[in-house]
């Protein structure tokens, strides 16, 4: 290492103290904008805290209070996992189906990728302005198209089936080509003798699929597990002008809880308590995950 | 691998599928924004307008003050980007190229903030805003996100390829840190720096969690909070809707059309997560 050499102090004190100046302005952003306030949330959840008077100590009141007389809450949760669970099998079949398209030797492959990974840059807001106009009842074209073709108009942002589907469609929509490329890299890592040694043995395609594929791009499932459901669990931004987490709350999930209690209705300490909740869950299932993957392996 | 006609034909029917339910929302929100609004709400399935039309684009320029969101999304996408590509340079390159005291300290610091959701600690953060005089104020939206844990490990990993040699020759010539950094580094990761550039541009352009936290003033609206406000109201103007959103899409299909190629590189290493 060429910062070992020099041997007057001076000159060492000032080499000594260059890394954490290069580091300075990332980690004080993160003190004071991230760690802090972390630590503040966890404080908050123990107090009651409308964001005027100060805080009080009110033990574990808050979480006691969530998980016995808020059903709300209960609902807001319970239907965020529902669809977190109903979301990343979708997003994960859909994104390995694209990748494995663009792996094979097809004429257009730059169109079709940049095709299917173009959504990612749509903003949420956007993306939910989109389909609301798309999905809309009374003007949509996704209700006219059905009554051109002899089906006839149904109920669809005003059902509250129709509209926690059509969230469940909008996020596939919206994010799978994003995970598409991460399983692309994961595929073409695979050595192409593993498929060769297959098809001596007689393997057909299904078998190959699961029994080379899948086991070996395992650490690119995982990573696209974790990171999807990160993103899902806080799905938010895009319900706000997709259904504004209607109708009658069938897309209304966790974060939009959160933000409620907090900046509309002021409870800030109550609304700490379900940050809280949501950052254990969200840690537990990407532990699970982890744990999961080590075991097998 | 020699594949059947059959499986051809069927490979290319799936990826068209595909195209289509990708493309086509996108493209159909696009000429509907050049649509009038009596061509809009007529329940017509025409893809194309009938009549093309600026009424949306006008309305929303006009009436919604929509210039102003655009040039204040922008003024805080392009700023921030040059602040955060600067300093997850900076600490890309002392975590690769410096042995020191706390770094795995500070290595477990910035892999915390990866695992913590912004959603999460929506309120403190607002606090800090306050205490920080950065509430309401487009600098709110420029500087905390600049500071990115994705885009450390990214320098990081890029730099540490970079041979010490380089910098121990620089350094025997005289020359100070910091010149060395702005003279060798910066040159050196021109790579890195443009994937983690676009990234950064487009995680700021669609943002929308920083600005609702953050803004409040009605003149301070970005484009993201601007169109979500304006989907809330009573009587939503479509036409001006439709025209705000394919306003925030075109930026980001230029910048992708040039950048295509960072975009596949940056998601496919690091998962990329603002």
């Amino acid at each position: 290492m060429g910062n070992k050499r020099g041997s007057y102090g001076m000159y060492m004190f000032r080499q000594k103290s260059v890394p954490y100046l290069f580091l300075a302005p990332n980690l004080i952003i993160f003190l004071v904008y991230i760690i802090t306030p972390a630590i503040m949330g966890i404080y908050y959840s123990f107090t009651r805290f409308d964001g005027l008077r100060d805080p009080v100590f009110i033990g574990t009141a808050n979480y006691v209070k969530l998980f016995t007389k808020d059903p709300k809450f209960i609902d807001a949760l319970l239907n965020t996992m529902k669809y977190v669970a109903v979301t990343i099998p979708l997003i994960y079949i859909v994104s390995l189906v694209l990748a494995m398209i663009i792996i094979q030797e097809i004429r257009g492959k730059a169109f079709f990728r940049a095709t299917f990974y173009w959504p990612v840059m749509i903003s949420f807001i956007v993306v939910g302005v989109m389909w609301q106009w798309i999905f809309g009842d009374t003007f949509g074209i996704f209700n006219a198209i059905l009554e051109k073709i002899g089906i006839g108009r149904i109920q669809t942002l005003t059902n509250p089936n129709f509209a926690w589907w059509g969230a469940v469609f909008i996020m596939v929509w919206s994010k799978a080509g994003y995970y598409m490329i991460i399983f692309i890299g994961g595929l073409l890592s695979i050595p192409n003798t593993l498929y060769e040694a297959a098809k001596i043995d007689g393997a057909n395609t299904i078998q190959k699929f699961f029994y080379i594929t899948l086991p070996v791009i395992k650490p690119t499932s995982l990573m696209v597990i974790i990171l999807a459901t990160m993103q899902v669990f806080k799905v938010y931004p895009m319900m706000v002008t997709f259904t504004s987490g209607g109708p009658y709350n069938a897309t209304r999930f966790i974060v939009q809880h959160i933000y409620e209690a907090a900046f509309m209705g002021n409870e800030i300490g109550y609304a700490s308590a379900m940050s809280v909740v949501m950052l254990v869950i969200v840690t537990i299932f990407s532990g699970i995950n982890f744990i999961l993957n080590r075991e097998v392996d | 691998m020699k594949k059947s006609n059959k499986f051809t034909v069927f490979l290319y029917v799936v990826a068209i599928f595909f195209v289509m339910i990708f493309l086509l929302p996108v493209l159909y929100i696009i000429m509907n924004s050049f649509k009038s609004s009596a061509e809009l709400f007529s329940g017509g399935v025409s893809f194309f307008p009938k009549e093309w039309t600026l009424d949306g684009y006008i309305d929303a320029i006009g009436q919604g003050d929509f210039g102003r969101y655009i040039l204040n999304s922008a003024f805080v996408a392009i700023i921030s980007t040059v602040i955060m590509v600067i300093i997850n340079t900076m600490s890309g390159y002392a975590l690769a190229k410096f042995k020191f005291k706390g770094m795995n300290v500070i290595m477990i610091i910035i892999l915390s903030t990866i695992m913590l959701p912004l959603e999460v600690i929506m309120v403190p953060i607002f606090d800090m805003l306050k205490l920080t005089g950065l509430y309401n104020s487009l600098w709110a939206l420029i500087i905390p996100p600049a500071a990115t844990p994705t885009g450390i490990f990214i320098m990081r990993q890029f730099l540490v390829t970079i041979p010490d040699e380089l910098m121990q020759s620089a350094r025997i010539d005289g020359a100070g840190e910091w010149r060395i950094f702005t003279s060798i580094i910066i040159p050196n990761a021109k790579p890195a720096i443009a994937t983690l550039g676009i990234f950064s541009f487009m995680w700021r352009w669609n943002d929308y969690v920083w600005p609702l936290i953050a803004i409040n003033d009605p003149k301070k609206y970005t484009l993201q909070l601007a169109i979500s406000n304006f989907s809330g109201e009573y009587a939503v103007n479509w036409n001006a809707m439709l025209a705000m959103s394919a306003i925030s899409m075109i930026p980001m299909l230029i910048i992708f059309l040039i950048f295509q190629r960072q975009f596949v590189q940056g998601t496919a290493t690091s998962g990329m997560k603002g």
